[in-house]
């Protein structure tokens, strides 16, 4: 009989908390899953998924329609803000709908071989990076800090259009083409999930959530 | 000589009178074409000018910063995008700076129509070009357009009452939406048409609301054309139209034309005056100009006319004299010939007469004298007399003979009865005869013909043209000479070559053997008496031939005689062989 190595009992504690700490934490928080009715797409969705901003009506959206479903609350800003790139090729914002935390910085590289000149009079964040090419350095970036929906253009190429969706919370996430979500992680409590499916139409759900459950919610 | 100057005078006036009037209204229609090419001109380089500026509306209507401002609620931003946009094409608002170097693409304001279609002021009027408040009421259109609009805005000009500018009214199309959201209104200075090279003596304006802009007529004047304009378009309802007008007692061709069609801005017509002062002066020019030249065309032709009757008259009066004389030289010609023709005829008869009356006594006297020798009771010497005698009178027989053959000639009453004539057997006749005569065994005789040659003639007159060539080729033969008889054919020719030796004749001489009565050199001792070769020719000439003198030098004297071959003989002996 081999005889099992004597442990002490802090050693011990300390060893077990190590090694449930991740279940604790997965199972102390709650998450919400579903789909999103999205409208039908203009056009056959091509296969390499690449989205462009359409509108109808003064309303920008995506196509194929993709939405943003994020829990809406009194959520501290980031300590240590979070890095995310729009980047332009072919004449294009990619990726064209960018959803992201307040306090997030984006930076902008231009991959095309011509110059870009990104602005934006949007309320939310009204800028003008000028002129520039690929080899600028540093990388233009922005900090988004405003929530509000910022739409991107190009002075050169008119056609260019992008969404930057700067929210107030952490808790967010972009749909699959088919609508699905799964947000994970949410602490618990009472918030208002909401669905952005275009500039001019946010759904939104009251929720409660607890811990370590699992809410399905569809919108509508 | 008189009417035909008339003619002359009366063609040339109306001549001159025609191409007067025909240069006339040459004139005034070279003047309308002019006219016309030069408004053609000058709208083409108008029409140009304002596709031009359409495009940049267009181009400034897309541009990406106005649509975020229109699109993304910015409208305090529109204006400041809007100026940094237009700045290359923006004059300064500094009055002293308006028109230096200002092309006619530059704009003088611009201006943003909301979604009703009235203007948005601008934040503080301050690089937007500066319009006062009835100016800037003057651009608000009841709706917005869907299309570019173009119009005209009066302006007062600074102490010099007022102008008119020129506006495009662009849509700015939504992007998002497309449909129009806003305008974007740019004003420029008209295209100043009086300043242009091409558009020299034309005058041109601006009808705007009833009233002309023309800065060149004085006040008065402008009103009275503009109320013409307005009655003229009230009554007609024509788009453009021409008419004449007097300005200050001078005429001038008006011509209007509406400026913005379908526009939602008021109507607006262009309107050009062409001086006809010019003009009129110079048909007067022209007209004194035709009339002086046309005087002096009709004096000349006057006296062209009259130098060129004269000219004709001359030698129409010189061809009548020389007519007359014509006719009295052939009155006296036609009476000549008359005269030796009755003397030809008188002679003729006169000849024959004589050689009838003559060879009866010759004929007498040589039976008389044969008579006589057949007497026996003659002595020698008187016979031989009385035998030189009777030969005599057969030499007188045979002149006599010939003289009435040459007068039946002569009186053209001698007439050949054409048959086929053996010459061959003619010369071989003679031939034969030849060689019988006693003083010709001396002489040898050549031939050279063919077995038959056939010519047409009379054989007793064939027979006395070789008969009188072969007897002078004896008789002028020398002793112990030679004679050279040939024959030959000659295309349709059958051409006897008779020859002798002996004394030739003299070339001197040679031109007078064919007359009558001419002996030859050695004539004295030669029996004969200068009728044979006359007859001998002219028998010849009647048998459709000729007789020549081939050759005399040296030794040899040949005559060739060329009579007509007898052709259907001949043709039809070539067929059967």
């Amino acid at each position: 009989m081999i005889p099992l190595p004597r442990m002490n009992t802090p050693r011990f504690a300390l060893l077990a908390a190590i090694l449930l700490w991740p279940v604790q934490f997965v199972w102390a928080d709650a998450a919400i899953e579903g789909r999103v009715e999205l409208p039908k797409a203009r056009t056959a969705p091509v296969m390499n998924r690449r989205y462009e901003i359409v509108s109808k009506g003064g309303v920008l959206s995506t196509n194929p329609p993709l939405a943003v479903v994020y829990l809406e609350g009194q959520f501290p800003a980031p300590t240590n803000p979070a890095l995310l790139q729009v980047t332009q090729k072919d004449m294009a914002f990619i990726p064209t709908l960018l959803p992201l935390q307040a306090g997030t910085r984006v930076e902008f590289p231009n991959l095309d071989d011509t110059y870009h000149n990104i602005f934006s009079y949007s309320p939310a964040k009204r800028f003008d990076l000028g002129r520039y090419r690929p080899d600028e350095r540093p990388i233009p970036s922005l900090l988004f800090d405003v929530p509000g929906l910022v739409v991107l253009r190009c002075d050169i190429h008119e056609h260019m259009r992008g969404l930057i969706l700067v929210l107030a919370t952490p808790y967010f996430v972009l749909t699959d083409p088919a609508g699905h979500y799964h947000l994970t992680g949410l602490p618990p409590g009472k918030y208002v999930l909401k669905a952005w499916l275009d500039s001019k139409t946010t759904l939104e759900h009251p929720v409660e959530l607890q811990d370590g459950a699992a809410l399905q919610l569809n919108f509508p | 000589m008189v009417a035909m100057m008339l003619v002359v005078f009366g063609v040339t006036a109306l001549a001159l009178f025609f191409a007067q009037r025909n240069m006339a209204a040459n004139v005034k229609r070279d003047l309308q074409r002019e006219f016309q090419g030069e408004l053609t001109a000058l709208h083409a380089m108008r029409d140009v000018r304002h596709a031009a500026l359409a495009e940049l509306c267009r181009m400034l209507a897309r541009k990406p910063r106005i649509h975020a401002a229109l699109e993304d609620n910015a409208l305090d931003l529109l204006y400041p995008s809007a100026r940094d946009e237009l700045r290359d094409i923006l004059t300064s608002d500094d009055p002293a700076h308006q028109d230096s170097g200002s092309g006619t693409l530059h704009a003088r304001f611009y201006r943003f129509l909301d979604g009703e279609g009235n203007v948005m002021a601008p934040p503080n009027g301050q690089g937007a070009g500066w319009l006062n408040a009835t100016e800037e009421a003057q651009l608000n259109l009841k709706t917005l357009p869907p299309l570019p609009q173009t119009g005209y805005l009066t302006r007062a000009d600074d102490g010099l009452g007022e102008r008119v500018e020129e506006v495009i009214a662009m849509p700015i199309v939504s992007s998002e939406t497309g449909a129009p959201i806003a305008a974007l209104v740019l004003g420029f200075r008209p295209m100043d048409l009086n300043t242009r090279r091409a558009t020299e003596g034309i005058r041109s304006g601006v009808w705007l609301g009833g009233r002309l802009h023309l800065p060149a007529l004085n006040e008065a004047t402008r009103k009275a054309l503009a109320d013409e304009v307005s009655r003229d378009m009230v009554d007609v309802g024509r788009a453009d139209k021409n008419l004449t007008v007097e300005i200050d007692g001078s005429p001038y061709l008006m011509f209007y034309k509406l400026l913005n069609p379908a526009s939602l801005f008021p109507r607006a017509f262009e309107v050009c005056l062409y001086p006809l002062a010019d003009s009129i002066d110079r048909q007067h020019r022209l007209f004194w100009q035709f009339t002086a030249v046309g005087g002096l065309l009709l004096l000349g032709a006057f006296g062209a006319s009259r130098f060129l009757s004269i000219q004709l008259a001359v030698p129409v009066e010189k061809m009548a004299i020389d007519s007359e004389e014509n006719r009295a030289q052939r009155v006296r010609a036609e009476t000549a010939l008359e005269l030796t023709h009755e003397e030809l005829q008188r002679s003729a008869r006169f000849s024959a007469d004589a050689s009838h009356q003559l060879k009866t006594p010759v004929t007498v006297l040589r039976a008389g004298l044969e008579e006589l020798l057949a007497g026996e009771k003659l002595t020698a010497e008187v016979r031989e007399e009385m035998s030189t005698l009777v030969h005599q009178t057969f030499r007188l027989t045979s002149i006599i003979e010939d003289l009435l053959l040459l007068s039946r000639m002569d009186a053209g009453r001698l007439q050949l009865d054409f048959s086929p004539v053996n010459l061959t057997q003619l010369l071989d006749a003679w031939l034969d005869d030849l060689g019988a005569l006693p003083d010709a065994v001396e002489l040898a005789v050549e031939t050279d013909y063919p077995p038959a040659l056939f010519i047409l003639g009379e054989k007793r007159y064939t027979a006395i043209i070789l008969q009188n060539l072969m007897e002078n080729a004896r008789k002028y033969n020398r002793a112990g000479g030679r004679i050279r008889v040939a024959a030959r054919t000659e295309d349709e020719w059958g051409i006897l070559v008779i020859g002798n030796s002996g004394q030739p004749i003299p070339p001197d001489a040679q031109e007078n053997i064919f007359q009558r009565f001419h002996r030859g050199v050695a004539g004295e001792n030669v029996p004969g008496h200068g009728l044979g070769l006359n007859l001998a020719r002219q028998l010849a000439r009647l048998h459709g031939g000729d007789l020549r003198l081939a050759r005399s030098d040296g030794e040899w004297t040949e005559f060739e005689v060329r009579f007509r071959l007898v052709v259907p003989v001949r043709a039809s002996t070539r067929v059967s062989a």
